[in-house]
């Protein structure tokens, strides 16, 4: 999405508007505001993205493991446009960074085989003037907590974006020779093996790729999710997620914690 | 275990060849890991896909089946019917609980495939250990497969050497729960999990008390104890923890998990599986107790 802030629609630019002038909208819990409002950085508003994307089937060979790269690219490429158009409405209110970023996946009746994805967060500045904008000059977006947001900063490590890869995988069915040829025991099938392996592998090196990117020096928070979505079973959406971050100080400020126990049951 | 354990895909080395770390550790984990002097070097994982199905009597796993079977080895327990003079096809004149050796021997061979995998990645990144390791074993699909999943942060100790034999340590446990071991003078070993399968073949008497099937005998009764079951879970929880023991080397386990579930694989006839796992510790210095805890109550 190259087009910029001028597709928004118009009420976004009414409410973003209204944010401007100094009211703020978060779904940051109360905790979380006090701590994100600890470490300098002052919400700006509630924002969000979404796309509709048709995301159909694709042929598959029955007795085939094979990623099925047009699906791969369009859950990508459909994430990918509604992360871009929440930045955008962030990069509209001058904002530095969005935390507590949620991707989901929606699904309606009235339009088969479509899904929409949507990206919601709050979008944060740094209130001592000092610009935490990514590599790519874009503010920054995480999933972070606002706790988690508190710990990172303590560590020494900034967000720089927020990054996922997927790769959407066609698992083979067996046929009755396989399944005569094993019958009896249960042994490994290395082929399912390698299949599965490489899928997820192929998906974590691609989140990996936007953490260049963003020249980042590592991913937090790493998590694989699987998902068949409304493909059946044998087709799955394997899709790697974390926070890219970067080193801003070497310093370490966590306090040496102090053991507690808590009286609350 | 195969040499299919070295043959890590291309992707894998592909992506831990990058500068840039990855970890599957949440914020606070990552924090206090770093406080450690442990070094996040990427999320490293294995994998073993192994057909899983149940085999019945007709399985060649069972030479022969009922009171005086033979083929089996491990833990076998019968039951005779105690009722005199009744006959007939439908009533259960005896039952058995056997140990299926060959099921914990499958679920052994797929966690240890996907660990030695999720080993190899970590020492390919160079890491000196693997913490906050997680297992899972899913079933895929309809294929009749189990999928066994092991995955972890691999870590450097900042100064440290890495292991002596190459091979990296591995734990459950991380961030202040790791911190809290090693403070206390425990270091980590490696992770110990194993499984063990118990069959129960009900015999008249269980099958009454489960299914409170009408018979001849009147009413069931209000409480009783299911002995045969009983005992299956009881043999179950033994096995696992000797399987479990056998791995620990002198050791001790610090933080088990056991979970025992039960599955019905048809009528009067189910399986009662036992998954024990915890970390394998080595003492390295005398038991130092910690500061006193601090009481605290939470605004909420």
């Amino acid at each position: 999405m190259t087009e910029g802030s001028e597709q928004l629609p118009e009420a976004t630019a009414h409410r973003l508007q209204e944010l401007e002038q100094g009211l703020f909208t978060s779904d940051l819990s109360v905790n979380e505001f006090l701590l994100i409002k600890e470490v300098g950085f002052h919400p700006l508003g509630f924002v969000m993205g979404s796309s509709i994307y048709h995301t159909g089937i694709q042929t598959r060979k029955w007795s085939q493991s094979q990623e099925l790269t047009k699906l791969t690219e369009a859950m990508y490429n459909a994430r990918e446009l509604a992360m871009t158009r929440m930045e955008e409405e962030a990069a509209e209110l001058g904002a530095d960074g969005v935390v507590g970023v949620r991707l989901d996946v929606n699904y309606y009746e009235w339009g088969k085989d479509a899904a929409e994805f949507i990206a919601v967060g709050t979008a944060v500045k740094a209130e001592n003037g000092v610009s935490h904008l990514n590599a790519l000059g874009k503010p920054f977006t995480s999933d972070l907590s606002g706790q988690d947001f508190w710990t990172l900063m303590q560590t020494g490590y900034v967000p720089q974006g927020l990054v996922m890869g997927t790769c959407v995988y066609h698992i083979a069915h067996r046929g009755l020779g396989q399944t005569l040829g094993s019958a009896g025991k249960n042994v490994e099938l290395p082929n399912f093996t390698q299949a599965l392996y490489e899928a997820r592998e192929l998906a974590m090196t691609r989140m990996q790729d936007e953490a260049d990117r963003l020249n980042a020096s590592g991913i937090v928070g790493v998590r694989l999710e699987e998902k068949s979505h409304q493909w059946g079973s044998h087709t799955i959406e394997f899709l790697s997620l974390g926070t890219a971050v970067t080193k801003t100080s070497d310093a370490v400020t966590l306090p040496t914690p102090t053991t507690v126990i808590s009286l609350d049951n | 275990m195969s040499d299919s354990t070295v043959d890590l895909p291309e992707a894998a080395s592909r992506r831990l060849d990058r500068p840039a770390f990855s970890s599957g550790l949440s914020v606070p984990d990552f924090a206090a890991c770093l406080q450690m002097g442990l070094e996040p070097v990427g999320f490293v994982q294995g994998f073993c896909v192994m057909q899983w199905r149940w085999y019945g009597m007709n399985s060649p796993y069972r030479q022969s089946f009922g009171p005086s079977a033979g083929g089996l080895t491990g833990y076998v327990e019968n039951y005779q019917c105690p009722h005199v003079g009744v006959y007939g096809g439908e009533h259960r004149s005896w039952g058995q609980n056997y140990e299926q050796t060959w099921v914990e021997q499958a679920w052994g061979q797929g966690f240890a495939n996907a660990y030695a995998r999720m080993l190899a990645e970590a020492a390919d990144a160079g890491a000196h250990g693997v913490v906050g390791v997680i297992d899972t074993a899913n079933r895929l699909a309809d294929l009749g497969v189990l999928e066994f999943h092991v995955r972890g942060t691999a870590v450097k100790v900042a100064g440290g050497d890495p292991p002596p034999d190459g091979q990296p340590w591995t734990t459950y446990l991380a961030g202040q729960r790791l911190a809290k071991l090693i403070e206390s003078g425990s270091m980590p070993v490696s992770v110990a999990a194993a499984v063990s399968s118990v069959r129960v073949w009900a015999y008249c008497v269980t099958e009454y008390l489960l299914n409170g099937s009408t018979s001849t005998w009147g009413g069931r009764p209000a409480v009783s104890e299911v002995t045969q079951v009983a005992s299956a879970r009881m043999a179950a929880r033994q096995i696992a923890r000797e399987h479990v023991r056998a791995q620990l080397g002198g050791d001790s386990l610090h933080g088990a998990q056991m979970i025992v579930s039960e599955s019905e694989v048809g009528e009067g006839d189910q399986e009662v599986q036992c998954l024990l796992r915890g970390n394998r510790v080595r003492r390295f210095k005398e038991f130092d107790p910690i500061p006193a805890p601090r009481p605290t109550v939470r605004l909420r």
